[in-house]
C-alpha cells in the first residue's frame, strides 16, 4: 500500500439479512483530504462508517485503515482515529471540562491539549458547565473535540452538522477546514450538497448502496453541466433562463447595452442536479 | 500494566455517572439505616436491650443481601443501560476501550462498596463481633458481591433503557432476595435456597447471629464458585454474540 493512502475500500460490500445496504464500493484516503459520502437518507453511508470504524463487519470485501486491514483491528486503532457517530452522546451530569479530561486521561493527553481544544471550539467559558445544560450546537462541539483530543490521523463524521442551525453548521465546517489543515484526514457522511460543495476535496455520490458518481465537487459539476444555460433577470422584474445559442446571446447582448439586465447567472449545475441527472431521484427525497 | 490508565478511565466515568444518580448514592444508606431502625425497634423486646438471636438473624439476612443484590444488580445493570440510552457507551468503545476494561472499571466500585457496607451492616446491626469469623464473612461477601456484580454486567447487556434494567434486575432480585428469606418458612424453598449464592450467605449469617460456629461445607463452596463461573460464563456467550451494544 501507498504510503500515504491512510484508508482504502475494495469491493466492500455488506448485506443485512436480505437487503444489499452496500454494493462493491471502492475508495481511498489521503492525508488532508476531506472525502464526503453524500447520499439520501438509507442510502448506506453510517453503514460504511460503522464497517470502516469496525462497529460492524463487512459480508464481502476489504477494509485497510491506517495500513491494517479492518479484520485484524483491535481497541487501539481508536488511538489513531477519531469517530463521531450521528449519535454520540456526551456524559450530561459531568462538566464539559470533565468530559474532555476522561478521554484525555484513556488517551494519555496532556492537560494542555485539553485547554486547547476548548479553545478551538470555543467552549472555554463553559468548561465549568454541566454538559446536559449546553445548546445542541455547544454539545456538538464537545463532540467534535472529543474526536480530536489525541490528534486521530483520520477523522470519521457521521452526518456531523445534521439537525443545527446555519450559523453553527459554519462554525463546524471552519474547524473541520481547520483540522484539515493540520494534516487530519476526514472522512464524512451527509445530505446536504451545499455542505459536501463546500468542505470536500472529494464526493462520492451515493444511491442504494452504490457509489454512482466520483470526483471533486467541482469536476462533477462540470461534467454534468454539458448544456450552458443562463438566469437573467431583468429590469421589468422579468426572470428568464436561456440556453446557450447564437441567438440567445445575441438577444442578451442586446438586453445588456440596454442596460435592462438586473442580474445575470451562469447556471452550473450544483451537486443537486448533478445527483438528480445521474439517479434521476433528488437528493432530499425521504 | 501499560493500559491501567484506560481502566481507571472507565472506573472514574463510572464513578461520576453512579454519585451523580441520587438514587444508586441512597440505597446503600436506606439499607444501613434500615438494620439501625429494625435493631433499635427490635431491640425492646430482647433480653437487657439486646436484639433476640431469631431478629438478628433477620436483620442481618435482609441487610446483607438486600445489599448484595441491589448494587450489583441494579446499580451496575442500569448504569450500563444508562450509558446505552445516552449514547455513551458506543463512544467509549470505539475510544480504544476493550470489552475487558470496561467489564472490570464497571463493576469496581460497587464490588468494594457492598464488600465495604456488607461490614457497616454487620457493625451496625450490633452483633457482638466474638460470634462473627470474619474470614469467612469477607470471603463469602466478596464472592457474592462479584457474582451479582456480574449478573448485573448480563441485566446490562440484555437491557437498552434504565426502566428495561429495572425491569429485568428486580425479578432477578426477587428470587435471590425472597428465597432464602423465605426459606425458614417452607422446606421447599429451604431447599432451593441452599443453590442460590444468596441463600449461602443467609446460612453464615443465620449462624453469626444464633452464636453457631458457621462451617462452610464443600456444597456451599461449590454454589459460590460455580455460580460466579457460570455468571462469567453466560456473560462471555453473551458478549461474543452481539458486544455490549446489539447494532
Ligand atoms: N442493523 C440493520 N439491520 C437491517 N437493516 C439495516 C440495519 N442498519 C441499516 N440497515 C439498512 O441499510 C440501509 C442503509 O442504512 P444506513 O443507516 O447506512 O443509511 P444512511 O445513508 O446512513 O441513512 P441516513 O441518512 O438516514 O442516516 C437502509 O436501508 C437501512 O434500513
Ligand atoms: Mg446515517
Amino acid at each position: 500500500m501507498e504510503q500515504n493512502v491512510l484508508l482504502q475500500l475494495s469491493h466492500i460490500s455488506k448485506r443485512y439479512k436480505t437487503e444489499l445496504a452496500l454494493k462493491d464500493i471502492n475508495m481511498e484516503l489521503h492525508p488532508g483530504e476531506i472525502l464526503g459520502f453524500l447520499g439520501p437518507s438509507g442510502a448506506g453511508k453510517t453503514t460504511t462508517i460503522k464497517i470502516i470504524t469496525g462497529q460492524l463487519r463487512q459480508t464481502s470485501g476489504e477494509a485497510k485503515i491506517l495500513g491494517t486491514d479492518s479484520a485484524n483491528i483491535d481497541a487501539s486503532i481508536y488511538e489513531r482515529i477519531g469517530v463521531v457517530s450521528d449519535n454520540s452522546g456526551i456524559y450530561e451530569k459531568m462538566t464539559v471540562w470533565q468530559n474532555l479530561n476522561m478521554f484525555a486521561k484513556i488517551w494519555r493527553v496532556p492537560r494542555t491539549r485539553v485547554e486547547e481544544v476548548l479553545r478551538q471550539v470555543d467552549l472555554s467559558e463553559h468548561s465549568k458547565k454541566q454538559a446536559g445544560k449546553l445548546s445542541k450546537g455547544q454539545k456538538q462541539r464537545l463532540v467534535l473535540a472529543r474526536a480530536v483530543l489525541h490528534k486521530p490521523r483520520i477523522l470519521f463524521l457521521d452526518e456531523p452538522t445534521s439537525g443545527l442551525d446555519p450559523t453553527t453548521a459554519v462554525e463546524i465546517h471552519k474547524m473541520l477546514l481547520d483540522l484539515k489543515e493540520e494534516g487530519m484526514a476526514i472522512f464524512l457522511t451527509t445530505h446536504n450538497m451545499e455542505e459536501a460543495t463546500k468542505l470536500c476535496d472529494n464526493v462520492a455520490l451515493l444511491y442504494q448502496g452504490e457509489i454512482v458518481e466520483f470526483g471533486s465537487p467541482q469536476e462533477l459539476c462540470l461534467k454534468y453541466n454539458q448544456d450552458k444555460r443562463y438566469q437573467i433577470l431583468l429590469d421589468d422584474r422579468k426572470e428568464i433562463i436561456l440556453e446557450q445559442t447564437p441567438e440567445n446571446i445575441r438577444k442578451i447582448a442586446e438586453w445588456m447595452e440596454k442596460d435592462q439586465v438586473q442580474c445575470i447567472h451562469s447556471c452550473e449545475p450544483t451537486l443537486e442536479s448533478v445527483f438528480l441527472q445521474v439517479t434521476g431521484k433528488t437528493l432530499n427525497a425521504w | 500494566m501499560g493500559n491501567m490508565n484506560k481502566l481507571a478511565a472507565v472506573a472514574q466515568i463510572k464513578w461520576l455517572c453512579m454519585s451523580q444518580n441520587t438514587a444508586v448514592v441512597i440505597g446503600p444508606f436506606m439499607v444501613i439505616g434500615m438494620v439501625w431502625g429494625f435493631k433499635i425497634l427490635y431491640s425492646s423486646f430482647g433480653p437487657d436491650g439486646k436484639l433476640l438471636p431469631v431478629m438478628m438473624a433477620m436483620l442481618l439476612n435482609l441487610g446483607v443481601t438486600m445489599n448484595i443484590c441491589t448494587n450489583g444488580f441494579l446499580m451496575v445493570g442500569t448504569a450500563i443501560a444508562e450509558e446505552k440510552e445516552k449514547h455513551t457507551l458506543r463512544v467509549l468503545m470505539t475510544s480504544s476501550i476493550t470489552g475487558m476494561q470496561y467489564f472490570i472499571g464497571s463493576i469496581l466500585y460497587p464490588f468494594v462498596f457492598t464488600v465495604v457496607i456488607n461490614f457497616a451492616i454487620l457493625w451496625v446491626s450490633g452483633i457482638d463481633m466474638s460470634q462473627v469469623s470474619v474470614p469467612v464473612f469477607f470471603l463469602v461477601s466478596v464472592i457474592a458481591s462479584l457474582i451479582s456484580c456480574v449478573i448485573g454486567m448480563i441485566v446490562g447487556i440484555c437491557a437498552s433503557t434504565q426502566m428495561n434494567a429495572n425491569l429485568i434486575g428486580y425479578p432477578l432480585m426477587i428470587v435471590f432476595m425472597m428465597v432464602p428469606i423465605l426459606g425458614n418458612m417452607s422446606e421447599g424453598l429451604r431447599r432451593i435456597s441452599g443453590f442460590l449464592f444468596t441463600g449461602v450467605v443467609t446460612q453464615m449469617t443465620d449462624c453469626f447471629a444464633n452464636g453457631m460456629e458457621y462451617k462452610i461445607e464443600a456444597l456451599d463452596i461449590a454454589v459460590l464458585f460455580g455460580e460466579l463461573i457460570i455468571s462469567m460464563l453466560v456473560f462471555l456467550v453473551m458478549y461474543r454474540k452481539n458486544g455490549y451494544e446489539k447494532d
